[in-house]
């Protein structure tokens, strides 16, 4: 190893685990704490604007105290750090001092999605137009499932910035299904029930239209609400699998 | 480029970069917040782009480093100058890559002649990669290592002479660490090399939030303040006219506030003493 690696080698490993075999003293050792809260700084602010719902639900200092945890055993991979923190969800759900909230982990998931559907691809979305039965009808890049123990969509969407104050008291605790997609400019949540689901997950299957549908039916779907419903939500896109 | 002075893009003041129409102002993003697929911020930068010059700036690509680039890294940076075809593209003497983890920081080294020849080949993949110059800046320092073989304009200096890559001199970080590592900072401005210098750049610093710590730090969460603004003016008679960005990453005032302090680079670069 050359000396440049090995300085970057000794640099790492004092930065992460805190004990520097680096000559320096304590310059050395105030440039690390510098370069460590600078670094950490980024991660967990990313996280903070990646799960803002969690951090609203637990409070700014208590989400911090996890951010930490987290970022010092899965700190970032890679430069984008907008997209830093798939991990944090399943973090959350073993993370001791929230034990007491166990539907955090559905809303971190679900935030999740939020993120993977902010910055996904710009397929052309599906206006219903041309539906050809024998052919699978294509989840568009943004849209996810996000199913939930609980009622995580009717939580996300009471913490929105265009939310009433009554939204909180409305919600009924109950399993929740989150149908997340970009239909414009913007992520929209849908709380969808199991058969909407269902047929979203059958799409994502490649199964024809016709077979969709047709399952669809048999499970007691009013096939032209719930068509209108994804459809105007942006579930689907142009794009047939295949083309 | 003409050398006018520019503004860090925040996502916040979009409606009023849009509509800005001060004379020559540019808009600097960091490069890794658009290396996503789509979506809203993708098509907020095409906006920008339509309206402003882009400067893409990258944090992330750890040049200053005994490994290459991230090759999947790399090539996201030709999607978006591909794109976007940015006036300019720039990243740091730093590195923050090792073992798989991304350090979110400017990261130092000791500059010696084997570090130089590692950054010197990483500049070359990057510039023969993305098939455009890339300029490089200095960043802050907090410590001086044991084992510099050569002065950071030497080794700025010689990378740009062996490499082509351009120089961002941000006169806030030569500041941070003249202060950090007692030096003088108007020396440490002169033994650059005028004419490598592509870019400037300007920010606030603070001092460590830990009281018993004499450094300062490189915030971008404050207004430039009198004496970087000073050392900034003599560059600028030196060297000439260069595009001057006003950075500002924490602590965010209006679109307004930035553009006052933009507007003063602009003066100074334009002789325009009624901006300043």
């Amino acid at each position: 190893m050359s000396e440049h690696a090995a300085f970057e080698q000794a640099f790492a490993a004092a930065l992460t685990g805190g004990n520097s075999t680096l000559p320096g003293g304590p310059d050395i050792a105030r440039a690390l704490t510098v370069h460590r809260n600078t670094s950490a700084k980024a991660a967990q602010d990313a996280l903070a604007a990646n799960y803002p719902v969690v951090a609203m639900l637990v409070g700014d200092e208590p989400f911090a105290a996890s951010a930490a945890a987290f970022v010092a055993v899965r700190p970032p991979g890679e430069p984008r750090l907008c997209l830093y923190g798939a991990d944090f969800p399943a973090f959350l759900g073993d993370y001791a001092p929230f034990a007491s909230l166990d539907w955090l982990g559905d809303v971190a998931a679900l935030e999740r999605a939020v993120v993977e559907a902010l910055f996904a691809a710009d397929d052309q979305l599906f206006d219903g137009s041309a539906l050809d039965l024998e052919r699978p009808l294509t989840a568009h890049a943004a849209m996810r499932i996000v199913r939930m123990a609980g009622p995580g969509a009717s939580i996300w969407l009471a913490h929105q910035p265009a939310s009433d104050l009554g939204a909180l008291d409305r919600i009924e605790w109950t399993a929740e299904i989150a149908l997340v997609t970009r239909p414009g400019g913007a992520v929209m949540v849908t709380a969808i029930d199991a058969v909407a689901a269902q047929f979203c997950g059958d799409c994502n299957a490649e199964l024809t239209l016709g077979e969709t549908a047709a399952a669809a039916a048999r499970s007691g779907a009013d096939l032209a609400t719930l068509f209108a419903a994804l459809i105007g939500a942006g579930a689907f896109t142009t794009l047939h699998s295949g083309d | 480029m003409t050398p006018t002075a520019g503004l860090g893009f925040k996502m916040e003041h979009l409606d009023e970069a849009l509509s800005a129409t001060d004379p020559g102002l540019w808009f600097e993003v960091h490069a890794e917040n658009y290396m996503v697929d789509g979506g809203p911020r993708l098509a907020a930068l095409a906006a920008l782009r339509a309206q402003h010059p882009i400067s893409v700036h990258g944090v992330g690509l750890s040049i200053a480093s005994s490994q290459p680039p991230s090759r999947t890294h790399l090539l996201r940076l030709k999607h978006l100058c591909d794109r976007t075809q940015p006036v300019l593209v720039s990243d740091h003497l730093a590195w923050q890559r090792w073992d798989g983890v991304h350090h979110a920081d400017f990261l130092p080294f000791p500059r010696t002649r084997a570090a130089l020849a590692h950054t010197a080949d990483n500049v070359a993949m990057v510039q023969d990669t993305l098939g455009r110059q890339l300029l490089v800046e200095n960043p802050s320092l907090y410590v001086n290592l044991p084992g510099h073989a050569m002065s950071e304009a030497e080794f700025l200096n010689e990378l740009a002479l062996v490499t082509g890559c351009g120089l961002i001199l941000d006169v806030n970080n030569v500041y941070v660490s003249a202060h950090n590592l007692s030096f003088d900072a108007a020396k440490a401005l002169q033994a650059i090399n005028g004419d490598a210098v592509a870019e400037t750049h300007l920010a606030g610093h603070a001092a460590d939030s830990d009281p018993s710590s004499p450094l300062l730090i490189d915030t971008h969460g404050a207004p430039v303040n009198a004496a970087v603004w000073s050392l900034y003016a003599q560059l600028i008679e030196r060297i000439g006219p260069r595009p001057t960005l006003i950075e500002r990453d924490d602590d965010i005032p209006g679109f307004g506030a930035l553009i006052a302090e933009r507007n003063r680079a602009h003066g100074l670069l334009t002789g325009q003493p009624e901006y300043v």
